[in-house]
């Protein structure tokens, strides 16, 4: 149901034990949505290849990124499968007037990429994610059922150019 | 004398093994059916808006469509909905003095819960995949009611009351918080609703239990569980009577089961088991179908028995049987339950029947508890199959239906549209609700009139104007 990625568009590495940086880059940037939602996409299948149930995804916060803190576990709140709004990658990008790459973090604080969409030629959006096997661990906020996040977005998400 | 002792003794056990293998039977008719969620909190007990809160539940019971703030913390999950939408749904305008029904928030609550996909035009009870999760409160306890459906202790597994570990109830865990199913001594409201329509003549289940040796212990007995056509019968203080008799219907809710009586605690040998399920309207009637069941009975000194029946179900069985009997929003503002929610929870805790096309599991782990009370259980003198309501059709295929299309939904993922005779389709007080939530006025039954009211104007012959 989903198209396949053109070449260079995804791009998946493992940097620990079950531990995997997954990389979407592009030149045509559609809204942050979009490119976000076809990322969590290929976490949720990469977790489903690599024979796993559920993922945490791993914040990459630099020093000083604290705008937003890390949500903390509730064991006596709701469980989830997912919670997208807690899928927060981050982005590098070049334009035309800035030929050098730019980081935005979705804790920065700052408001998201604010150059016009047009005038972005290059995008990457990064998110290291840890697959897990087993009963789900639905108290923690950065866990995602990978079937049930598949199963949401696989009508959704289309390869960015 | 001593040949005299041996002789007295020789007859002695000759006369107890023949009282041991007599044919004995014995018959119960269900006289309480509910899931078994085990209650932990008091009943009266409310700590701020939390109702119950306990050791099941630590904030007590599911508040989903209960206030403003938590109906706009649902709604703002769907993309299309602007910031402003969500607040002028979670507080609607009615004030009170308007008589518009479409202004108030159980109408207007419930078509919005029913449009929260990620296009305007997906209806999520019936594609609930297509919805973001809107969370579920679990169960945190580790007591639970049930079997050891695997054979396996694992650390997750609950334990019983009596201490037996390893018991598979993930059903519990998913759903155990769930408003209308959750309180003291079955007080859960859709509990106390399923039981009453029972006990008015919904639907009857019989169970009978029968051996050839000494009822206490006998490792060779048998137990029947099934429909029955009879409506059960009340005593004069409307509780359920002792000992009236019932046919047993070898229908497709019928099941024989190898059993082993010790100290008068029956249990059966784990098969398949095909029972009635929990219904609250016909149009839900149905096999409960437990897969690797287990049913146990244990005798109450004053004649009654306590029963437990455990398997795996499917949990798209579990899901359209607690939606679809109605609609999911008039069901879900009325107990304050989240379908979406419920049903991420049951397919995040599933633990049986693995599929091998898919590899994800199709069934969870569940119990419910039976009170039994003694009755006489017999065959119908034809075979005979379960009787259909020829008047109630029409809701029966409505379900089917819409059953039918989640079903195919789930199982897809492509997004079905909502059959056209649909339960979600059907208006509420004169209130239909339309693609993308909006609530419809003047359709169907107007507010406040009652079915068999409006049928009458419906069917009745213009009348001539008086000079």
């Amino acid at each position: 149901m989903v198209p396949p990625a053109g070449p260079g568009v995804f791009t998946v590495k493992p940097s620990g034990r079950d531990t995997f940086k997954l990389v979407v880059a592009g030149h045509a940037f559609t809204s942050r949505s979009e490119i976000e939602k076809y990322l969590a996409w290929r976490a949720a299948r990469l977790t489903i290849e690599q024979g796993g149930q559920w993922f945490t995804f791993k914040e990459d916060r630099e020093k000083g990124e604290t705008a937003d803190p890390a949500p903390a576990r509730d064991p006596e709140g709701p469980r989830y499968s997912f919670r997208m709004k807690y899928f927060r990658p981050v982005w590098r990008y070049k334009t035309t007037a800035s030929p050098s790459w730019m980081r935005w973090s979705p804790f920065s604080g700052e408001p998201f990429i604010s150059a016009d969409p047009k005038t972005i030629t290059d995008f990457e959006v990064t998110a290291e994610i840890v697959v897990r096997k087993g009963p789900m661990d639905d108290a923690d906020p950065l866990a995602f059922e990978a079937w049930a996040l598949s199963d949401l977005l696989i009508n959704q998400v289309s390869p960015p150019k | 004398m001593i040949k005299r002792v041996l002789t007295a003794s020789c007859i002695a056990v000759m006369a107890a093994g023949y009282i041991q293998a007599a044919p004995w039977v014995k018959g119960y008719v269900v006289a309480f059916y509910d899931p078994a969620f085990r209650f932990g909190g008091r009943a009266d007990y409310s700590r701020g808006s939390e109702i119950q809160p306990g050791v099941d539940c630590p904030h007590g019971s599911t508040v989903h469509f209960a206030v403003p703030s938590q109906v706009a913390q649902s709604l703002s999950l769907v993309p299309w909905r602007t910031p402003q939408e969500v607040e002028a749904i979670a507080s609607p305008p009615a004030n009170g003095l308007t008589r518009d029904p479409a202004g108030v928030y159980f109408h207007t609550w419930r078509a919005a819960s029913a449009f929260r996909g990620y296009r305007r035009d997906i209806e999520t009870y019936i594609n609930p995949f297509a919805a973001e999760d809107p969370g579920e409160p679990e169960v945190t306890s580790r007591i639970g009611e049930g079997f050891n459906l695997d054979g396996k202790i694992k650390p997750d597994d609950f334990v019983s009351p009596d201490g037996e570990k390893g018991i598979d109830n993930e059903l519990y865990r998913a759903w155990g918080c769930d408003s209308p199913w959750r309180g003291p001594d079955g007080t859960g409201t859709l509990v106390l609703r399923s039981n009453d329509k029972m006990l008015e003549g919904l639907f009857t289940i019989v169970v009978r239990i029968s051996g050839n040796k000494d009822p206490m212990n006998d490792d060779e007995a048998t137990l029947e569980i099934g429909y029955s056509p009879d409506q059960i019968m009340k005593d004069a203080r409307g509780n359920v009577g002792v000992d009236y008799s019932y046919r047993i219907l070898k229908s497709e809710q019928y099941t024989k089961l190898k059993a082993r009586v010790k100290d008068g605690v029956v249990e059966t040998e784990q098969a398949d088991i095909h029972m009635p399920e929990i219904a609250w309207f016909y149009n839900q009637l149905r096999d409960a179908f437990f897969r690797q069941g287990r049913i146990r009975v244990t005798p109450n000194s004053d004649g009654t028995a306590a029963g437990l029946v455990g398997g795996y179900r499917d949990f798209r069985d579990v899901y359209t049987q607690n939606v679809f009997t109605q609609a999911g929003g008039v069901q879900g503002v009325r107990e304050h339950e989240d379908h979406i929610a419920l049903y991420y929870a049951l397919r995040r805790h599933a633990d049986g029947m693995l599929n091998p096309k898919t590899g994800r599991y199709d069934g969870i782990s569940c119990a419910y508890r039976l009170k039994l009370v003694p009755a006489f259980v017999v065959d119908p003198d034809k075979p005979m199959g379960i009787p259909s309501r020829e008047s109630e059709a029409g809701r029966k295929k409505a379900f089917d239906e819409t059953a039918a299309a989640t079903v195919r939904a789930v199982d897809t993922l492509v997004v079905q549209p909502v059959p056209p005779d649909s339960t979600e389709l059907t208006p509420t007080d004169g209130i239909a609700i339309g693609i993308g939530g909006v609530p419809l006025r003047g359709r169907g039954r107007g507010y406040g009139e009652n079915r068999a009211a409006a049928d009458k104007a419906k069917t009745a012959s213009p009348q001539p104007d008086r000079p």
